[in-house]
């Protein structure tokens, strides 16, 4: 049990960034009904723009993170506008297609303008270590939680507090109602496709100094996002933050005691169970998945 | 037979191109545009015809593969047999998942489908012991007819020809038969096909798991045509997407959708991998690129395909020219 903190704090460090990648996901699913299938491609794109901005400019993906905001706001808008404004409310199978064109479009995009090679960023506090009695971390890992937690709970608050948080919530409850009361749908869509797209951006660069980016880099991490938050019920962002930790604490504690080469298995049939006994997720209403919602 | 029309064109053109041109290039596009034009209409019994959009059908691909492949270099058993055994499996695999599509729908569905696949993935790239893991499996040539190793392109054409037709005609049943009505049915509203006493559940179940096994068959073939079986290749979601892409592009309401998608997928990039393969290697993926885009344009403003699509614009265009 020597190892139990260090599995505990990984746990927790691992899960916050991955609370991020979920919650964006989870938002456009709440308001908007989408499963963005395009996701990871975001993603992708933010770990490609710390690595370039690094590589070319000699700028610290810790700065890059306050251009990353704006930046994939504005990706997010554009891509709305394009892309996803046209499907809103179509059926289903458009609305996978119509992501997954998008996933196809940018995964190749980056292959054809940055080639399939393994990129790494490289900053100075990549390998510094940090100790904390037994349990050791990297500095960057730390600050990639803080910065992940610090922009989920941003969002919680402006979800919460503000007017434009509470307009989108109450979309997310009845689309119907909402429109009924003078809430302008489009621009709340808009706005929650946008916010989401950011959260993931932010997220790429962030994970930056952690992982290989690669133009298939996002799927893996698309792939746990889905499982954490059908686990927490889609749709539900604080569901999305426990669905994070315990899909960390699975691949965590999965490698530590059947080795890393095994650990994605245990979060893939997690997923499967849950889809097929508890599709609304941990805590969610039943029934909801077969409604579509 | 008007109905056929198209299918005798495209089939018998193929039938027919070997003894016109003995270029081992073309024979080979050819071959690839039936092989994944008979996988996307494979795909299509699911995807199109029941409505159960799957988005792991690699799964099932990946099955085929390696069955063969496993039989073959571990115990030297025929891939004929092998083919039977991945058919059998992948029909197991196609029942479980037609169980997981009678719980979930849209979005639930196509994600369980695609975590399905990485299950095999994972257990195919890590299991070294049984599937060599990563490294994947060299496929080894023996001549004859029994080990099916065929020298010339000619006889693989026409294997591959037998398979698209075969899948071909599992399509047109599906849409001038009872079980193919009653599909039609359950896609279009299943409350109300449950309530005319159609047995939905069973119904697709039965359509996910004839796909699968004509899926898992492909992809023998393909394993014993390409002589490798890589994992991450075999098992991939970029796989799973390109069936299902080559169909919606061709059209995933006709049995030759997915021929005409494949017809247009397969022979761009089987030409822009000859062509660019020495000089810029770097653009191979930019014709995925557009097939993105099409794919967003096609399911919102032709979803009846490009093909039929683009026909019946024509179509229009005639009809209103002629009044």
């Amino acid at each position: 049990m020597a190892a139990l903190p260090q599995l505990l704090v990984s746990t927790i460090l691992l899960g916050g960034i991955y609370a991020l990648i979920a919650v964006g996901l989870t938002l456009i699913f709440g308001i908007m009904r989408v499963v963005n299938f395009a996701h990871g491609e975001f993603l992708m794109l933010g770990m490609y723009l710390a690595f370039w901005s690094f590589t070319l400019w000699k700028l610290d993906p810790y700065l890059v993170l306050f251009v990353s905001i704006p930046l994939f706001f504005s990706v997010g808008l554009v891509t709305y506008f394009l892309v996803m404004r046209g499907v809103i409310g179509a059926s289903h199978n458009v609305q996978i297609f119509t992501t997954v064109g998008l996933s196809t479009a940018l995964q190749n995009l980056a292959l054809v303008l940055w080639t399939a090679d393994y990129r790494i960023v490289r900053p100075w506090y990549g390998s510094v270590v940090v100790h904390v009695g037994q349990a050791a971390f990297n500095l960057a890992q730390i600050v990639a939680f803080a910065a992940a937690m610090g922009f989920t709970l941003g969002l919680f608050a402006f979800m919460k507090l503000t007017h434009a948080g509470r307009v989108m919530r109450a979309t997310a409850q009845d689309r119907e109602a909402a429109t009924l009361m003078g809430v302008d749908t489009d621009r709340v869509y808009r706005l929650a496709w946008s916010i989401g797209i950011a959260c993931v951006g932010v997220a790429g660069v962030l994970m930056s100094p952690l992982y290989s980016t690669y133009p298939t880099a996002g799927l893996q991490f698309v792939l746990l996002a889905y499982v954490v938050v059908v686990l927490g019920g889609l749709g539900d962002m604080a569901g999305a933050l426990l669905g994070s930790v315990i899909v960390a604490a699975v691949e965590v504690v999965g490698a530590y005691v059947f080795g890393t080469a095994w650990k994605e298995v245990f979060y893939f049939v997690l997923f499967i169970l849950v889809l097929v006994f508890r599709p609304a997720g941990l805590f969610g209403q039943r029934g909801a998945e077969t409604l579509g919602v | 037979m008007r109905r056929h029309a198209a299918a005798l064109v495209v089939f018998g053109a193929a039938a027919l191109a070997p003894l016109a041109v003995r270029d081992a290039y073309f024979l080979d596009s050819l071959v690839l545009i039936l092989m994944w034009g008979a996988l996307s209409a494979a795909w299509n019994v699911a995807g199109g015809y029941a409505g159960q959009v799957s988005l792991g059908h690699s799964s099932f691909f990946g099955l085929g593969a390696y069955a063969a492949a496993l039989l073959g270099t571990r115990w030297g058993i025929s891939p004929w047999i092998g083919l039977v055994v991945g058919a059998a499996l992948a029909t197991g695999a196609g029942l479980i998942i037609g169980y997981l599509s009678n719980r979930l729908r849209g979005p639930y569905f196509a994600l369980a489908t695609i975590a399905f696949s990485q299950v095999l993935l994972i257990v195919a790239s890590r299991w070294r012991g049984f599937t060599k893991g990563s490294e994947g499996i060299p496929v080894p040539f023996r001549p004859g007819f029994w080990s099916m190793g065929f020298t010339e392109k000619a006889a693989w054409l026409y294997l591959t020809l037998g398979v698209a037709l075969a899948v071909y005609l599992v399509q047109v049943y599906l849409e001038a038969s009872r079980m193919g009505y009653q599909l039609a049915g359950v896609r279009e509203d299943e409350d109300a096909a449950e309530a005319l006493g159609i047995a939905s559940r069973r119904l697709k179940v039965t359509a996910v798991a004839i796909s699968a096994a004509l899926t898992a068959i492909c992809g023998t073939f393909w394993a014993q045509y390409v002589g490798f079986v890589d994992p991450f290749y075999v098992f991939s979601v970029d796989l799973s997407v390109l069936f299902a892409l080559n169909a919606i592009i061709g059209g995933v309401g006709s049995a030759m959708g997915p021929f005409y998608g494949s017809i247009l997928i397969t022979s761009l990039d089987t030409f822009l991998r000859a062509k660019l393969s020495g000089v810029a290697a770097g653009l191979i993926g930019i014709h995925l690129i557009i097939y993105g885009c099409v794919l967003i344009v096609v399911v919102r403003f032709l979803p009846q395909g490009l093909a039929v699509g683009i026909g019946q614009l024509v179509a229009r265009k005639v009809r209103v020219a002629g009044a």
